[in-house]
């Protein structure tokens, strides 16, 4: 089963576009329900992105990407 | 299952989690600077700091930097042991009678009677178009002035162990981190900046250098931002057959002289990639440690890549075409070797 990491609505608080700064996991790792996967900036604010699910993350969404909310960012295979 | 070990951390994480572990140990430790607090700080290095250890031990500071350097040396000489934050490395114009004519000097000055156990933290480096003023790297004019000792992390495990061993020891320690090593995107992104780090205490050793690429052709020798340059440089020399060692001083004080010697008695060739001014700085230390030491390992004469003797240009093209990259490494190197 595949479950996508997606950016929440509530983030932040704009309809602003931000970009991914940091992967904090690898393609392909292990990952836990919460676990602190990406961190997005908008507005020069950090925001953390986490796992919703635990399995193997498959990263669709490289570093300097822009993205919104909404955006598929990685799948978790459980 | 060694992935589900992977713990990456961004530089800036790397930072406030050792602060975090160790103000949870020792109460002496506080922090003090501009926009620490509730901002978490420019660079996102003391993000968490104030939720959790509240405003008596994250202080935010008026814009008043020998003030607040001043207090922080007096608190030391007192029994606390502070880290102080200095925006940007540019800024240390305003306070620099406290940091070398105090911070540095007062264990010598009371014959060993004082200590002075503070981290000055300060960010590095440009890049990302914010002029010549708040640009510059400026290792040199720390290095060259005794009684300090300086690190400078090129990634996220160097950068909680150094910050560890910085907050440990009796002197004080200039822990300069480059900007756009931190993870901030607007101040650019570099992956290898962001590994694998430790939740548990460790210490990076103030005063060794790394040898994070061995080789047999060529050394570089290098520090923050220069060494992912360095990297990439060593990787593109490899498809032509070359094969480069990078060097990371990781700390220019002490400066780990054994380790540049050893890894350019095997090569034989030696580059220094530094950000900050060609002229009177680090470069130039690291190639006298070298000939001074002993000429007959050179194979060639040794090289810098460094920034011009120039203020920092505002425009972005002009600030590229000045910093140290991984093509003029290159270019460095084939013209050595020719």
């Amino acid at each position: 089963m595949s479950i996508d990491v997606i950016i929440p609505d509530d983030l932040w608080e704009e309809d602003n576009e931000g970009v991914i700064t940091s992967w904090l996991v690898s393609d392909g790792a292990t990952v836990e329900v919460g676990t602190l996967v990406a961190e997005v900036m908008v507005e020069k604010i950090q925001c953390e992105v986490e796992s919703p699910a635990a399995g193997t993350i498959k990263i669709t969404k490289e570093e300097d990407d822009v993205v919104n909310k909404g955006d598929v960012i990685a799948h978790i295979e459980a | 299952m060694s992935d589900t070990k992977e713990r990456k951390l961004t530089i800036a994480r790397a930072m406030a989690e050792s602060v975090a572990q160790y103000m949870r140990k020792d109460e002496k430790v506080f922090v003090m600077g501009e926009d620490i607090g509730v901002l978490g700080g420019v660079y996102g290095n003391t993000r968490g700091l104030i939720e959790e250890f509240g405003e008596e031990r994250i202080r935010d500071t008026p814009i008043s930097e020998t003030a607040f350097m001043g207090a922080a040396v007096g608190a030391a000489q007192n029994g606390m042991r502070p880290i102080v934050e200095l925006m940007f490395v540019d800024f240390f114009g305003v306070c620099f009678d406290q940091i070398y004519n105090n911070m540095a000097k007062n264990i010598y000055f009371s014959g060993g009677n004082v200590k002075v156990p503070m981290v000055l933290m300060t960010s590095t480096g440009g890049g990302y178009s914010d002029g010549g003023q708040h640009s510059q790297c400026v290792y040199g004019t720390f290095a060259h002035l005794p009684g300090m000792k300086v690190v400078a992390p090129s990634n996220a495990y160097d950068a909680k162990g150094l910050m560890n061993a910085a907050i440990r020891e009796d002197s004080p320690v200039v822990y300069m981190y480059h900007k756009g090593l931190q993870g901030m995107g607007w101040l650019g992104t570099e992956r290898g900046a962001t590994v694998n780090t430790p939740e548990e205490y460790y210490e990076v050793e103030i005063g060794k250098a790394s040898v994070v690429r061995e080789g047999t052709d060529v050394s570089i020798v290098s520090l923050g931002m220069g060494v992912h340059h360095a990297l990439k440089a060593a990787a593109e020399l490899e498809e032509s057959g070359v094969s480069a060692e990078v060097v990371d001083l990781r700390s220019l004080v002490p400066l780990d002289r054994d380790t540049i010697r050893a890894s350019v008695a095997k090569t034989g060739r030696l580059i220094v990639v530094d950000e900050d001014y060609h002229s009177f700085g680090v470069s130039g230390e690291v190639i006298a440690s070298v000939v001074e030491h002993d000429i007959s390992v050179l194979k060639a004469a040794p090289q810098r890549v460094a920034f011009p003797d120039v203020p920092i240009p505002y425009a972005k093209i002009m600030e590229q075409f000045c910093l140290p990259n991984a093509d003029k490494i290159v270019a460095t190197y084939k013209k050595m070797a020719a």
